[in-house]
């Protein structure tokens, strides 16, 4: 652990670490896009759970919104992730230390499970392929379940500097 | 009253103390329902312009399709709403002496605005005029976002 530790304060303390935490602008700009890109990707993550769970666009196809969304999700992910690294990079031996952290992670991998399951296997079914009204309870409990993890990650997210160690 | 004696006699009531002196995870409650809150609004935001630009889930007309996500927004706005004033209320004279608090409302106030005339006329009928669509594409993106970057702003500035 104390490697992990020695790693963040380096990390932190690098050019790039302090640029980033002493510039005026460059750290709530990046939360700024942190923000847009989570809206963005878990927002329209959230509102397919929705639709998974049967509450939400029910004329709607799921096929048409998983398909027709994917690009805009996977761009917010790939801000959100830029983003965070380089708030991570800023912050790091601080952030390091609070106990969200690790929740905050284990529940990114737990809803990025859970949506590569649904995606592999759930969406292949026949009623989701075909868009038949009843869809099977399978889909409806991996809405719930990814509704569920990504909800986790959101609120880990914020506590992170309600939770020092 | 000046506007300083009355946030000043709001930082001062029952609700104000209350929370102000309440733990800091009180604190942090609110601010999980205010993203949480705003995140299913920027998303229904995003999703009703897809459809309002052409460039996605185009099977269904436009009051067909964004009957469900014009809701979501009043749903997310007001899980926001709600959890602002109670951040607001335990520290209003901070709050209002941040420029970037009082932009974050002005923009809000703005987008409140365009939401129930503009974009309610652009989505309540299949075809309008398209430079009408572009306008209310344009300021409803430009205002939601802009009040979720001015509002994360607010603890930096």
């Amino acid at each position: 652990m104390s490697f992990i530790h020695e790693l963040a304060q380096g990390l932190q303390a690098s050019s790039v670490g302090v640029a980033l935490a002493e510039s005026a602008y460059a750290f709530p700009l990046i939360e700024a896009l942190h923000l847009i890109g989570l809206s963005v990707s878990v927002g329209l993550i959230f509102l397919i759970d929705l639709r998974l769970i049967g509450v939400f666009l029910k004329n709607v196809p799921v096929t048409d919104l998983l398909h027709q969304l994917r690009p805009l999700v996977l761009g917010g992910f790939a801000l959100i992730f830029l983003s965070g690294t380089l708030l991570f990079w800023s912050e790091a031996a601080t952030i390091i230390t609070s106990p969200a952290l690790p929740f905050k992670f284990l529940f990114i991998a737990i809803g990025g499970v859970n949506a590569l399951y649904f995606e592999l296997k759930l969406a292949k079914q026949r009623p989701v392929i075909e868009n038949q009204p009843v869809l099977p309870a399978n889909v409806r409990y991996a809405g719930i379940a990814s509704l569920f993890s990504w909800s986790v990650v959101i609120i880990a997210g914020r506590l992170i500097p309600y939770l020092p160690s | 009253m000046s506007t300083v004696e009355v946030l000043t006699a709001l930082q001062n009531s029952v609700l104000g103390h209350a929370i102000g002196k309440s733990d800091h995870l009180v604190g942090a409650t609110a601010q999980i329902f205010h993203v949480l809150g705003f995140v299913i609004l920027l998303a229904s935001v995003v999703l009703i312009n897809l459809r309002l630009a052409g460039v996605a889930l185009t099977a269904q007309s436009i009051p067909q399709f964004t009957r469900d996500p014009s809701r979501l927004i009043w749903v997310g706005l007001a899980s926001a709403v709600i959890s602002g004033i109670l951040m607001f209320v335990s520290a209003p004279l901070l709050y209002f002496a941040n420029p970037a608090f009082i932009t974050k409302i002005w923009l809000l106030l703005a987008a409140v605005i365009v939401q129930v005339t503009l974009y309610r006329h652009v989505i309540s009928r299949d075809s309008v005029n398209p430079w009408l669509n572009r306008a209310s594409i344009v300021f409803s993106l430009f205002l939601w976002f802009g009040v979720g970057v001015t509002g994360r702003a607010i603890g930096y500035i």
